[in-house]
């Protein structure tokens, strides 16, 4: 194959921001070649440098062996199918095509043979007098195609043309292009983010991130040999854990080894490892090399979607008492009051700066009047110090409705794990039924009750408490002691199975050495 | 596309000589001693000014000139609130015909419209200043309704049916949703009406009478009839600055509203 | 009656009121200018005599000669510059843009007399002498703004890919501009050139300042009138004849034009 279009230290900036960071890049005759990134990487901009709507920085474009950089885009040998297809809204289908042809002065009968064959290689013999307005998106698309292929260029440009479709007709557009190209085997340069339109029409990917290319490679490539965790997210579903690597053939994953193929690697690098969802097989769990609970699934089609722990993450039990405790009621107002004694940690009290709304949304403090209308308090006094005991604070409302309840303040109780690097902590609470009834989401109820957080020990940043287990039914829920266990992330893996599977239901894991794909660190996470 | 950015030279050369060379002269005229015989001579002084502002026959015209640009706006806004509201309820139909039914007299000749006024009116036994409102109610009017409707018109139907959803009856649902979303329009509105009042000086002559004086007619004696430049560019800029003003703050007001 | 129909009826009242106001002098004029007598307050029987008279008035056909000479010539102008400037606009640097179109917008934020003292000052001070030459710049200055400000906002609404898609197919930037961008702005073009027309036709103010001894516009005949004249209100009449006609025309051969549309493709 020859090569075509060559892009030399492609740099482009706008307004300070670099976009594109120094692209090398070749692409070769009759290729269907595919840009695939997020919005935002810079593919779009290489594409309309290519086109000559935009100038580069720096670097050179090479095309047939020219250079192209100074040569204005209706010059160029290259035809673009827009984004939104920007077909002339003023002409019909017919002239829409027979633009570039005009341009070129050709005579009438030329141009109509050629619109005509371009009509029918899109599949829209016979359109040719409609209104351009008033074709559906498919449609509108074959046209673009059609405008841009009838001037025989040697490269045609694709900016993501079937973003605008639906998805029936943007699978059916895949084929349909696909066909195209192969018909009139000229250069496709496609530009898309979604990765099953790259791996279902390309003959070569290109990925790009953030102004960069990770890869370039054929579809099998890409899916099977990612060369980063990036690239391996970006393209099909995957499970993508640390690793470090023991000997050639040996890599660690949490305190395990297990075996690989690939020797790659020095002895001690870190690296990701990647398992395929469907690369994992479910047996019996004393025969699986790793073991778990299914903690959802779900069904998508021809196969279920499986999330598996296979470890859990850290986790705190707290006591909740459930208490029923009277409202006071003011009998000169009608005003009632309530509210719950609460316990509150003395770190938080030396470090945060705690309100009386503070104190008003733990204590759970509420007034309302006769007709249910909710009433606001205005005054919170108490005698709370920061050290450890048991102290009053009382709650009123401006017509001086009022409620005393026991504050416990607590020294606080972590827990911490140094190998996740996760602490977590919560503290006991006081409930009522009621309260316990009337929530509408009890899970994240329970986790402002009990003022349950976790962080990471290295820089204190938030993490998300994924599970909150608990042993009552909040419907039925009587007075009583109750242990709340809020727990963090574990390991989970997704894995894809025919077999049907329940939540909670214990499996095994089993895969092969050549199941784990090792991967270089990504040097930029997105 | 460089090459199209040449299309606009020949009017930034007339830009230059017609509207930013005008502004100069009647700064210089402004800011310079009455040198008589209307002629310009460069003896800078502030007197032009001073003049205006220490005479109080001169602030009483320029607080006429204020107070009544300011009913004939705020009486336009309450009458034309209710019509552009009215308007917006209407059928898609009916609304482009009652807009077209609005703009077909803002095409015709004000003169011609102030004139007919003049022969309504001597029907009637109103002070001055009544007839001029009257005209200036009637010449603005459109206006004001026009800008409010679009706003109205432009807003998402589905708000209201969202606030009816969340509890709202249908005066709670005008106050919180349809009235603070059509507030640009009322702002367009009023830029659109109180700055030209203030200037306008054919109404007052045509339906005032010769005794009802407002800024615009008073730059008019001092350019036409008494023939000092001087002054008369002076009041013209005092005007203008006066209006620059009442924009920038209305363009304030504006923002603070979007933002809350 | 239920509420909603009250309601209705309320409001379809309201609307029909703020109509009768707008409609009331236009009408007063139409149904004077079949006035027998000369009052503008007694209506004495129906004649034809101020349409007569008009036509035998020197002064007053003049004036309108003048309108329509004005209005032609500034409405030509200020048409093609302005529809030559906002498409450089559209093209050029946001920065250089906007600070034109800061400059453009100022006469029409400025109150007319300050534009209009402002060019007769211009005139005068160089010691170029007022007439319809100094009458007609003026109406060109003050007439290319709106033409600018009613096609910008359809330049920007154009599809930039479309300009570029013409780039793509071989037309240089002339051909893009003349086959892609013209016919698609084509209709701003003619409301820019509309208003034009009408805002010199209209103009009073500026008139005033910059027309020459002897030159002299409707408004400025209107204005000068020194006894009250009911052939003003015959012109007046068919002016709201000839608007009218025009205004229906314009917002009628959209709608007509697109049912044709519409028909031919049903036959397809």
């Amino acid at each position: 194959m020859r090569k075509l279009i060559e892009f030399r230290n492609i740099v482009k900036s706008f307004d300070g921001q670099v976009v594109l960071k120094g692209v090398n890049l070749n692409i070769n005759e009759n290729e269907f070649v595919t840009l695939l990134g997020p919005s935002g990487c810079g593919k779009t901009t290489l594409l309309r440098i290519l086109g000559g709507f935009l100038e580069q920085d720096e670097g050179t474009v090479i095309f047939d062996g020219q250079c192209i950089d100074k040569v204005p885009p209706y010059k160029r040998e290259i035809n673009t199918v827009f984004q939104k297809y920007a077909l002339f809204p003023h002409m019909n289908v017919y002239e829409n095509i027979a633009f570039g042809l005009r341009i070129k002065k050709m005579g009438n009968d030329i141009i109509q043979q050629k619109v005509n064959r371009m009509l029918s290689l899109v599949n829209l013999e016979g359109y040719g007098k409609r209104n351009v307005t008033q074709l559906s998106g498919g449609q509108q698309q074959r046209v673009a195609i059609a405008r841009a292929l009838v001037n025989e260029p040697n490269v045609l440009l694709l900016d993501e043309p079937l973003g605008a479709l639906d998805l029936k007709l943007r699978k059916e557009m895949q084929r349909e292009l696909k066909r195209i190209q192969q018909e009139v085997g000229i250069t496709f340069i496609f530009v898309t983010h979604d990765q099953e339109e790259a791996l279902t029409m390309s003959d070569k990917i290109v990925v790009m991130n953030a102004g960069e290319i990770e890869q370039i490679g054929t579809p099998l490539e890409i899916y099977n040999e990612p060369v980063n965790a990036y690239v391996a997210r970006f393209i099909g579903e995957s499970n993508i854990v640390t690793g470090i690597v023991k000997s050639e053939d040996c890599v660690r994953i949490d305190d395990r080894d297990y075996e690989t193929r690939e020797y790659r690697f020095k002895e001690g690098e870190p690296v990701d490892v990647l398992i395929r969802p469907e690369d994992f097989d479910i047996v019996k769990p004393k025969d699986g090399i790793l073991r778990g609970v299914v903690k959802s699934a779900v069904f998508k089609g021809v196969h279920y979607e499986l999330m598996v722990e296979t470890k859990t993450g850290v986790s705190k039990t707290v006591k909740m008492n459930v208490v029923t405790q009277h409202d006071m009621q003011n009998t000169a107002t009608g005003e009632k009051i309530s509210a719950n004694d609460f316990y509150v940690d003395s770190d938080d009290l030396e470090n945060k700066e705690m309100t009386d709304q503070d104190f008003i949304s733990i204590a759970n403090a509420q007034a309302w009047d006769d007709n249910d209308r909710d009433i606001s308090l205005t005054r919170v006094t108490h005698n709370i110090e920061k050290k450890p005991g048991v102290y009053q604070i009382t709650f009123a409302t401006d017509k001086k409705t009022e409620i005393t309840v026991k504050v416990y303040v607590v020294h606080p109780e972590y827990v911490e794990d140094p190998r996740h690097n996760i602490g977590i902590s919560a503290l006991d609470f006081f409930i009522t039924p009621d309260e316990i009834k009337e929530s509408m989401a009890i899970s994240t109820d329970l986790k402002t009750w009990a003022s349950a957080e976790a962080w990471n020990l290295q820089d204190d940043s938030p993490v998300e408490i994924t599970d909150v287990n608990f042993d009552f039914d909040p419907a039925t829920v009587t007075e009583g002691s109750y242990d709340i266990t809020f727990a963090t992330q574990g390991r989970e893996y997704k894995v894809e199975t025919t077999q049907r599977l329940e939540e909670g239901d214990k499996v095994g894991l089993s895969f092969g050495p050549d199941d784990l794909h090792l991967m270089r660190k990504a040097v930029h996470e997105i | 596309m460089k090459s199209f950015f040449r299309m606009t030279y020949p009017y930034i050369l007339w830009i230059g000589l017609f509207i930013v060379a005008p502004m100069i002269m009647i700064l210089l005229y402004a800011l310079t001693k009455d040198g008589g015989n209307r002629t310009l001579i460069f003896q800078f002084t502030f007197d032009n000014f001073t003049r205006f502002f220490s005479d109080p026959t001169f602030m009483r015209v320029l607080w006429t000139s204020l107070r009544i640009a300011f009913l004939t706006t705020v009486f336009c806004i309450l009458i034309g609130y209710p019509a552009a509201l009215f308007i917006a309820n209407l059928s898609e139909r009916a609304q482009t015909m009652m807009v077209l039914l609005l703009t077909l007299p803002m095409w015709i000749n004000m003169l011609l419209k102030t004139y007919a006024w003049r022969g309504i009116l001597m029907n009637f036994d109103f002070e001055s200043e009544v007839k001029v409102f009257i005209g200036m109610v009637y010449d603005f009017l459109p206006y004001m309704i026009i800008q409010i409707h679009t706003s109205i018109a432009k807003m998402d139907r589905e708000l209201l049916t969202a606030a009816y959803d969340l509890g709202a009856n249908r005066w709670k649902s005008f106050l919180k949703v349809t009235l603070p979303l059509s507030v640009p329009g009322i702002i367009s509105g009023i830029t659109l009406v109180f700055l030209p009042a203030v200037s306008s000086f054919v109404i007052p002559k045509l339906l005032g009478g010769g005794d009802y004086v407002l800024i615009g007619n008073l730059i008019e004696t001092f350019f036409i009839t008494t023939g000092n430049w001087n002054f008369g560019s002076a009041i013209s800029l005092i005007m203008a600055l006066i209006i620059i003003a009442s924009m920038w703050l209305t363009k304030k007001l504006d923002r603070n509203t979007q933002e809350d | 009656m239920n509420k909603k129909s009250r309601w209705s009826f309320l409001s379809n009242g309201y609307l029909l009121l703020i109509l009768l106001f707008i409609y009331l002098p236009i009408a007063y004029i139409v149904l004077f200018s079949f006035n027998d007598g000369k009052s503008m307050t007694k209506f004495a029987g129906f004649s034809l005599r101020w349409y007569e008279a008009m036509f035998k008035d020197r002064t007053m056909l003049e004036s309108i000669r003048t309108t329509v000479v004005v209005a032609v010539i500034a409405t030509a102008v200020s048409t093609v510059v302005g529809t030559i400037t906002a498409i450089g606009l559209s093209k050029a640097r946001p920065l250089i843009r906007t600070a034109i179109l800061e400059i453009n917008n100022l006469p029409v934020m400025n109150p007319d007399i300050v534009t209009a003292i402002g060019m007769m000052l211009l005139f005068i001070v160089p010691g170029v002498s007022l007439s319809m030459t100094t009458l007609i710049l003026a109406h060109i200055t003050f007439c290319i703004p709106y033409v600018i400000l009613t096609i910008m906002p359809k330049l920007r609404q154009l599809d930039d890919n479309v300009a570029e898609a013409a780039l793509d197919l071989g037309a240089n930037p002339w051909q893009a501009l003349i086959k892609v961008i013209l016919p698609q702005i084509y209709p701003a073009i003619l409301s820019g050139a509309l208003i034009a027309f009408s805002m010199s036709f209209d103009d009073f103010v500026i008139s005033f300042f910059t027309a020459g001894v002897g030159v002299s516009n409707i408004s400025m005949y209107v204005y000068s009138m020194k006894r009250y004249n009911p052939s003003v209100n015959a012109l007046s009449t068919l002016i709201v004849v000839v608007v009218t006609l025009i205004l229906v025309l314009t917002n009628l051969i959209p709608v007509i034009k697109d049912k044709r549309t519409k028909k031919e493709e049903q036959r397809l």
